[in-house]
């Protein structure tokens, strides 16, 4: 009979736990995905054409692991995969090293910045659905259409976001080390190095956001491998589960490279600043500004 | 005494020597932005010399001849029904991104809650949006919108929740204590500090968002930019493609130049005092 007084205050305390969890950040955001997929659920209920999540996870499985997705079609996910990635990755190359080029050139030199800039800022305002459909007509059917489109669709973000770096450098740093003699190449690598870093980076991260989105549409328009092919692929075949499930593969890789590596990586290279970490947006703030 | 004057004199001089120097810079600068855009054209008609095919690489002249003939044809039409899909997005952007980011900027826990949702719409390729809207509403008036909207709308979400935050607690807390309530406080107090951040968050996104429209009318359209890029790329025609590109850049270089800054301006213009400061 002692022992139910001293359970009793005892039982609330789980509840309060609960309550507190969901109220701290991880809770909110583990809410947010519940609620997200009981949406999905639901909508499924109101449209029957729309897959649900059980019925996409179950395609994603199968196109993973290669099973058979009835009739002759098998799950190819890798193979589409790794295409993509190598194209990706040769456009980003081609596309960063020109930027950094010309962002450097324009950067350091008036006369660079008089006569490039409006060049850059036309390049800038391209959608990347022209470049696919250029490329196109230029190459037709080929691995140059995508790695092209890539590069074109990257290249000016990169080279405007590293002039911006090199104009940062603080000139009163630059003289105050020429006048104490401090060598070229100390100068290089302990005062442009640092500053441009972060510049660099930031365009980096543009260069894969937007070269993402620049791949997709030209493997969704001229592609016979490929994610965005792959995707159109179910697409025009109205199985909209391959659809959504392609969908959700590269929404899921660009906001893991963008999110969980590149901020990681960022906030451990520029650790020894003083100041909040550079979001996305706020990037894209100082971009505007140019 | 004549040495006073001969000083003012000579001073009057220098200044005008500053000033003629300053007027001659800002010539000589747009000399060299004139200079790029004809090295730019230049260098395009070498290259189309080089390739020497229309269908590849036509010459700038063939290229503004489309562009003459686009201009004295339906150019307007086109462009104006982009222009009408696009801002009635941005209107649906603003009212569903306005209410979250007053949540998120108002509660710890919905900032939480909400913040990956934002973060994830926020780097979905636009390609997703476009076919997305193409398979709800078919070719239809109402898919850019949807896109442009869905695009736009964490831009705006983010930027208001910003702005919350930063709406000033003492201006709050003085209104209360002159015995304002609470609409009078979120009237005259939060809705002007907040505006400017609405306007920032479509001044962002304004680029990408266009590009997305125009994306979407490439999928689910009969009429506008998009569409008509797509029907010369169907019918292989290299001129007007370029032609109905350059248009579409030369369009948003001179909203983004010349309606944006200075609307930008006049609704910064209240805040002049705390960037002086």
């Amino acid at each position: 009979m002692t022992a139910a007084p001293v359970a009793l205050p005892e039982a609330p305390a789980p509840q309060g736990g609960l309550r507190r969890w969901l109220a701290s950040p991880v809770g909110a955001q583990i809410t947010a995905a519940v609620v997200f997929i009981g949406a999905w659920q639901l909508l499924t209920v109101i449209a029957p054409r729309v897959p649900g999540p059980a019925v996409v996870a179950n395609f994603l499985f199968v196109e993973i692991t290669g099973g058979p997705h009835g009739g002759i079609v098998r799950g190819q996910f890798f193979e589409h995969f790794a295409v993509t990635l190598q194209r990706f990755s040769l456009g980003l190359f081609f596309g960063f090293i020109s930027g950094l080029l010309v962002g450097i050139l324009i950067g350091s030199s008036s006369l660079a910045r008089a006569l490039l800039s409006d060049t850059v800022l036309v390049l800038l305002t391209m959608p990347a659905f022209v470049w696919a459909f250029l490329t196109t007509m230029w190459f037709g059917i080929t691995w140059q259409a995508p790695v092209l489109t890539v590069a074109f669709s990257a290249f000016p973000f990169v080279a405007i976001n590293v002039a911006q770096g090199v104009r940062a450098i603080a000139p009163e740093l630059r003289n105050m080390s020429t006048a104490f003699e401090v060598g070229k190449w100390k100068q290089f690598r302990h005062l442009t190095v640092p500053a441009v870093a972060g510049y660099i980076f930031a365009g980096l991260r543009f260069a894969i956001i937007i070269g993402w989105n620049g791949i997709l549409l030209s493997e969704w328009f001229s592609g016979q491998a490929g994610v965005g092919f792959r995707t159109r692929y179910w697409f025009d075949a109205n199985r909209y589960r391959g659809f959504v499930g392609w969908v959700i593969v590269f929404i899921v890789f660009i906001v893991l490279v963008d999110r969980v590596i590149l901020n990681r990586l960022q906030a451990r290279a520029f650790r020894w600043r003083d100041q909040k970490e550079v979001d996305f947006i706020e990037i894209e703030e100082e971009q505007v500004g140019l | 005494m004549t040495d006073t004057v001969a000083e003012s004199i000579r001073q009057d001089l220098d200044q005008g020597q500053v000033l003629r120097t300053a007027a001659g810079a800002r010539r000589r600068r747009y000399a060299l932005v004139v200079l790029g855009w004809l090295v730019f054209i230049g260098l395009w008609w070498l290259l189309a010399l080089w390739v020497g095919s229309e269908a590849r690489l036509p010459s700038p002249g063939r290229v503004f001849q489309e562009v003459l003939a686009i201009l004295q044809e339906d150019f307007w039409a086109q462009f104006w029904a982009s222009i009408v899909r696009v801002v009635a997005g941005f209107f649906a952007a603003v009212l569903i991104g306005t209410p979250v980011g007053l949540l998120m900027g108002r509660s710890k826990y919905w900032s939480n809650f909400l913040q990956s949702p934002v973060v994830v719409a926020g780097s979905i390729p636009g390609l997703t949006y476009a076919v997305m809207a193409f398979v709800v509403f078919g070719i239809s008036f109402w898919g850019p919108v949807l896109a442009v909207g869905l695009i736009a709308m964490p831009y705006v979400a983010i930027n208001v929740a910003e702005g919350m935050r930063g709406v000033d607690r003492r201006l709050v807390d003085m209104s209360t204590a002159y015995g304002r309530n609470e609409r009078q406080v979120f009237r005259h107090v939060v809705i002007p500090s907040v505006l400017p951040f609405v306007f920032a968050g479509v001044r962002l996104s304004f680029s990408l968002a266009w590009k997305v429209g125009t994306l979407t009318e490439v999928f689910g359209s009969s009429k506008g930019i998009g569409f008509q890029i797509r029907r010369n790329y169907q019918l292989f025609n290299m001129p007007g493609v370029i032609a109905w590109v350059l248009l579409f850049v030369l369009f948003m270089l001179l909203i983004e130049r010349f309606i944006l800054v200075r609307l930008e301006r006049r609704l910064f213009r209240w805040r002049q005092w705390e960037r002086e400061a």
